[in-house]
């Protein structure tokens, strides 16, 4: 165990306009300090043939700034740092000087992709803070909106699933598909991304006729274009076998690892929290929810597939949802100023990326004492290090896509 | 609200919760303290009857006075939450025993705590900052924490007016103040 | 003279410099135009015939290395308006009509970039590592057949000098992988030197089929045998070896699907990370460059090189009309060519513009005629295309010839756009466990099919 290529002495001074010219060459992603924890002790030190590839925050493709370094004996993965933070922007403590309402524009910007789930669940933690029942109009809605980028978000997985590997045509593809369900939802929200849309106790706006053309039309031919999108990819020899094999995970290591969503469903574990633990009115909704690697454990092209199957049953939810809306109030009638009452409240959602959860305590007044929002991209990148093992450096991009994380949850 | 899951954790953990066990909503709630909180979590994870599996969050809490450490749990044996808060951490030294035994996956959140609080984790393999630069001095999330203090030693010097070093009078608005009621 | 005093005073440092070298050109001019038309002139004549051969040789030479940049221009082009295509998207459509200059201007950007080296790198070795690249790519245009007789050098061992110089490019991505002191770029030159040198031994090993049934390696040679009917492409004789060089050649010219020495989204640029303007250049083109070449490859080996599918001489012999020329001379019609010279044009050029304008579209009537002059001057250039397809030999053979080419590079373009990659390590299994025993396989089959035939 080589500590000597630890405590190189850092010789740059605070301002990093100076380059002093003992720094040139020392390029080692290395820290300059001496390891404090005992895995970085066993990481940041080299056997023999060994070296450290830093992927960098900007790279091609690590979804959003994340620094990956990598511990490489020729082609092969040994093993594998993420160092996040590079997106971190202190949204929780934000939140802890924000009002109630105002947060729901604060926390938008987590899983920007998929921005309606992240206003989702503060808004029922506040609900249940103040004991504020929906009304089932906005539930339904809400539920639809949801469904809908949920499929918009899957079809991007798609592409940028393929993009990691090389393929240049999905993701426009993809983006074809997503950018009609976003100006779809512009069409109600005011907003392609990042939507400001849920208010605590309702939504903000009701459906129009704009949106609602726009979705007939959509969903009119949205199952052949999920399955012409598929035909893309699902033959495409190199993409399986560049898929197949890599990542597995098995029952133990997706319950150990606290992982939530697709990938642990990929991974023979059923657990959605929209029937493991209902909210809104799926209760009341007909749809399955898909379970792949059943027996011994998922792979990637487990969790790719997943995800395919998921979007045929949100495209069933739209339909149930859209037929039986029900009439009535969007928002429930509410103080402007909200004072909720001393207490805590956890509520969570299904989020595309798995379990989204806020834990909220208020104490009385109109901002919340503490806000702690539960990412699931941030817990399934634990789960790269752990897959990574041993693999060839193509495959980390084939995992970490494969697990589709968002840069801006995970370093919330 | 589930009547059966409170009778169970209190007839389970007599002695060792810090409180009645508390429910509102579709969420269950149980104090106890950092000692008994590896065997807790453990009998929670392997019983029959309460398999509560799926670790859903780990989040700290700075409650003014003193640090919580909250986890919330699911089974698929009952259909409530449970939060179990790990309650009466010292401000100055607040150490808990870690789960990265139990849940490897744990691992993250709990240096998220520990970078956000302070709160060390005895166990975890991997106790170092994960969102903030290695050599930041603070920690952000605590009521206590001025951008003062650390900006200062930032090479940006402490140029803009909040970053100078002086303690405001009245101290920033979520810093210790009244007793905060949290119940 | 005080004017030009003054004059001299208030010129810059530049014109001080230019104004008097531009008079000395115009005193010296006349005088060394009158020497060199009598004395310089007819010497350097005199050396070129008496060495044609190397005349010949500097011409070839010159005119491979010219034409190779816009064959890059142009393969560059297509690849960005396909794959867009194939993207459901526009590609280029800015510059130039449709976007066609975008490739130079492309180039002229690449020209005008800073050109610097990183601190650390090997500084010499950095410079000259693409030079190599490109070196080894365009030096192989010198044998290859463009038409009949349109060869740089018809070397008798041909297919050997191919193959020894497309080897050289391993060292040159090599070196320029290791000189950048970046570890992306180590990879991406380590992937390269693996993937390139496991990859070429089927690649020369199924051309030696190709050898035994042609009896020569003589690469003219092999086009002139393929001549005739389609069915003498040597496609049809060995078709096993046919698609164990195309695929080699995709490894070969680094292209998707076995792009990975450049994959962009693992390892940034792969071994071309650190290079910025003109030597970047050098690398782009060179790619493109091998792109085009191994297109040409594939038609001159199995294609048929510059020969036509079908022999239409041929046909009419059998018919017993007489081979297709059209001559005339122009002379003897005398004062009509005047005439048809002069009015032709207005009448084609009207007859074409009157679509346009009592058409549907009702255009003004200066844009059809603006339209209709362009139409002439199109019919007329596929008219005299056509005459001199049919007069001239060599016109039809490039015209074949750049064809096929160019329909093998829409193959790898096509590819390109439509998979995704593979990994190094199915790369190499797939080059020693599948192609070398096929390769193997098809050379032992053809050389057993040889002896067996010859002794019947």
């Amino acid at each position: 165990m080589t500590a000597s290529n630890h405590h190189q002495p850092h010789l740059s001074s605070d301002d990093p306009r100076i380059m002093l010219d003992g720094e040139i060459g020392q390029f080692e992603s290395v820290p300059p300090y001496p390891p404090r924890t005992e895995r970085e002790a066993e990481f940041y030190s080299l056997r023999d043939g060994e070296m450290f590839l830093n992927m960098g925050p900007q790279h091609p493709s690590t979804h959003g700034v994340l620094r990956v370094v990598l511990k490489i004996n020729g082609e092969r993965v040994v093993d594998l740092d993420p160092v996040l933070g590079y997106l971190h922007r202190g949204v929780e403590k934000l939140c802890e000087n924000s009002d109630y309402h105002h947060i729901i524009s604060q926390v938008d910007p987590l899983e920007y992709v998929s921005s309606l789930f992240t206003e989702w669940a503060p808004v029922m933690a506040f609900e249940k803070l103040l004991d504020v029942t929906v009304p089932r109009r906005a539930e339904y809605i809400r539920v639809l909106t949801g469904e809908l980028l949920r499929v918009s978000s899957h079809a991007l997985y798609q592409g940028w699933m393929a993009l990691d590997l090389g393929g240049l045509a999905p993701i426009l593809y993809s983006f074809i598909e997503r950018d009609e369900i976003v100006e779809m939802l512009a069409a109600i929200t005011g907003q392609r991304m990042l939507f400001n849309y849920f208010r605590i106790g309702g939504v903000n706006g009701d459906l129009n006729h704009e949106f609602m053309s726009r979705l007939g039309d959509w969903m009119s031919r949205a199952l052949k274009e999920h399955e012409t999108n598929i035909g893309l990819l699902n033959e495409n020899e190199i993409f399986v076998r560049r898929m197949r094999g890599i990542g597995r995970v098995d029952r133990d290591m997706a319950l150990k690892m606290a992982v939530t969503g697709p990938n642990i469903r990929a991974a023979g574990v059923p657990f959605d929290v929209r029937r493991a633990h209902p909210y809104s009115v799926y209760p009341e909704l007909d749809f399955n929810i898909p379970v792949r690697g059943s027996n011994g454990g998922g792979d990637s092209l487990d969790r790719y597939l997943l995800r395919l199957d998921e979007v045929r049953e949100s495209l069933k939810i739209i339909d149930q949802c859209l037929h039986n809306m029900p009439d009535g109030p969007i928002m429930a009638r509410l103080p402007r100023l909200l004072r909720p009452r001393p207490g805590r409240a956890w509520a969570a959602v299904e989020a595309p990326r798995g379990l989204y959860g806020t834990y909220a305590i208020s104490d009385g007044t109109d901002q919340p004492f503490r806000m702690k929002i539960h990412d699931p991209s941030f817990v399934n990148m634990q789960l790269v290090g752990q897959l990574m093992k041993n693999n060839l450096i193509a495959d980390t991009m084939a995992v970490m896509a494969s697990l589709d994380p968002v840069m801006g949850g995970i370093d919330k | 609200m589930d009547r059966l899951l409170r009778k169970r954790l209190e007839t389970r953990f007599d002695g060792k919760l810090l409180g009645p066990v508390r429910q509102r909503h579709d969420e269950t709630e149980i104090h106890v303290g950092t000692a008994d909180l590896v065997e807790i979590m453990n009998a929670l994870h392997d019983e029959a009857d309460l398999k509560f599996e799926i670790l859903a969050d780990l989040a700290g809490v700075d409650t003014g006075d003193q640090m919580q450490v909250t986890y919330h749990l699911w089974s698929e044996m009952t259909p409530d939450w449970l939060r179990v808060i790990a309650d009466g951490l010292p401000r100055d030294n607040p150490r808990i025993p870690s789960l990265t035994g139990l849940w490897p996956g744990a691992e993250w959140m709990e240096r998220e705590t520990y970078d956000m609080f302070g709160i060390i984790f005895e166990g975890n393999r991997d106790l170092r900052r994960i969102y903030m630069p290695p050599d930041y001095a603070s920690f952000p999330l605590r009521k206590d924490f001025y951008l003062a203090d650390d900006a200062a030693r930032s090479p940006g010097g402490g140029v803009r007016h909040m970053e100078q070093t002086h303690v405001p009078a009245q101290a920033s608005p979520n810093a210790v103040r009244r007793t905060v009621k949290t119940r | 003279m005080t004017t030009v005093s003054r004059s001299w005073g208030n010129m810059t440092t530049t014109g001080k410099v230019v104004v008097p070298l531009l008079l000395l050109v115009l005193v010296l001019g006349p005088i060394a135009t009158v020497a060199i038309g009598s004395w310089i002139g007819p010497w350097i004549v005199g050396l070129a015939s008496a060495n044609l051969p190397i005349v010949r040789f500097l011409v070839a030479v010159t005119g491979v290395l010219l034409f190779s940049i816009p064959t890059a221009f142009i393969i560059i082009y297509m690849e960005l308006k396909v794959i867009a295509f194939m993207n459901l998207r526009v590609g280029p459509d800015r510059v130039g009509p449709a976007g066609a200059a975008h490739s130079v201007v492309a180039g002229l950007k690449v020209l005008s970039k800073e050109d610097f080296s990183p601190n650390a790198a090997d500084r010499t070795v950095f410079t000259w590592a693409p030079v190599l690249v490109f070196l080894t790519s365009v030096m192989t245009f010198l044998i290859l057949p463009f038409g009949p007789d349109l060869v740089g050098m018809k070397l008798n061992i041909g297919v050997l000098y191919l193959f020894s110089i497309g080897g050289m490019t391993v060292v040159g991505l090599l070196l320029a992988g290791w000189s950048s002191f970046n570890k992306y770029s180590l990879l991406g030159g380590l992937r390269a030197a693996a993937q390139v040198v496991s990859y070429e031994i089927p690649l020369t090993l199924s051309v030696v089929g190709l050898i035994l049934l042609a009896g020569t390696m003589n690469v003219y040679t092999l086009g002139l045998q393929q001549s005739g009917w389609f069915t003498n492409w040597y496609v049809f004789r060995q078709p096993l070896g046919a698609l164990i060089f195309f695929i080699a050649s995709i490894a070969e010219a680094n292209r998707t699907p076995f792009d990975l020495t450049e994959a962009d989204s693992e390892i940034v640029a792969g071994f071309a990370t650190e290079y910025s303007g003109m030597r970047f250049g050098f690398l782009f083109f060179a790619e493109y460059v091998n792109v085009f070449l191994v297109s040409a490859l594939i038609t001159t080996f199995f294609f048929g090189a510059w020969n036509a599918p079908v022999d239409i001489n041929a046909i009419l012999g059998f018919f017993n009309i007489a081979p297709i020329t059209i001559s005339f001379e122009l002379g003897t019609l005398g004062i009509a060519l005047l005439i048809a010279i002069a009015v032709l044009p207005l009448i084609l050029t009207l007859a074409l513009a009157a679509p346009f304008y009592f058409g549907k579209t009702q255009r003004p009537a200066w844009q059809a005629l603006v339209i209709g002059f362009i139409l002439f001057n199109l019919v007329g250039i596929g008219i005299l295309g056509l005459i001199a397809y049919v007069n001239v030999p060599w016109i039809a053979g490039i015209t074949w010839f750049f064809l096929k080419a160019f329909a093998f590079v829409f193959v790898f373009v096509w590819m390109r756009g439509t998979f995704p990659r593979v990994r190094i390590d199915q790369l190499m299994g797939f080059a020693w466990k599948w192609l070398l025993p096929a390769a193997l396989l098809n050379l032992f089959v053809t050389a057993a099919a040889i002896i067996v035939v010859k002794s019947l």
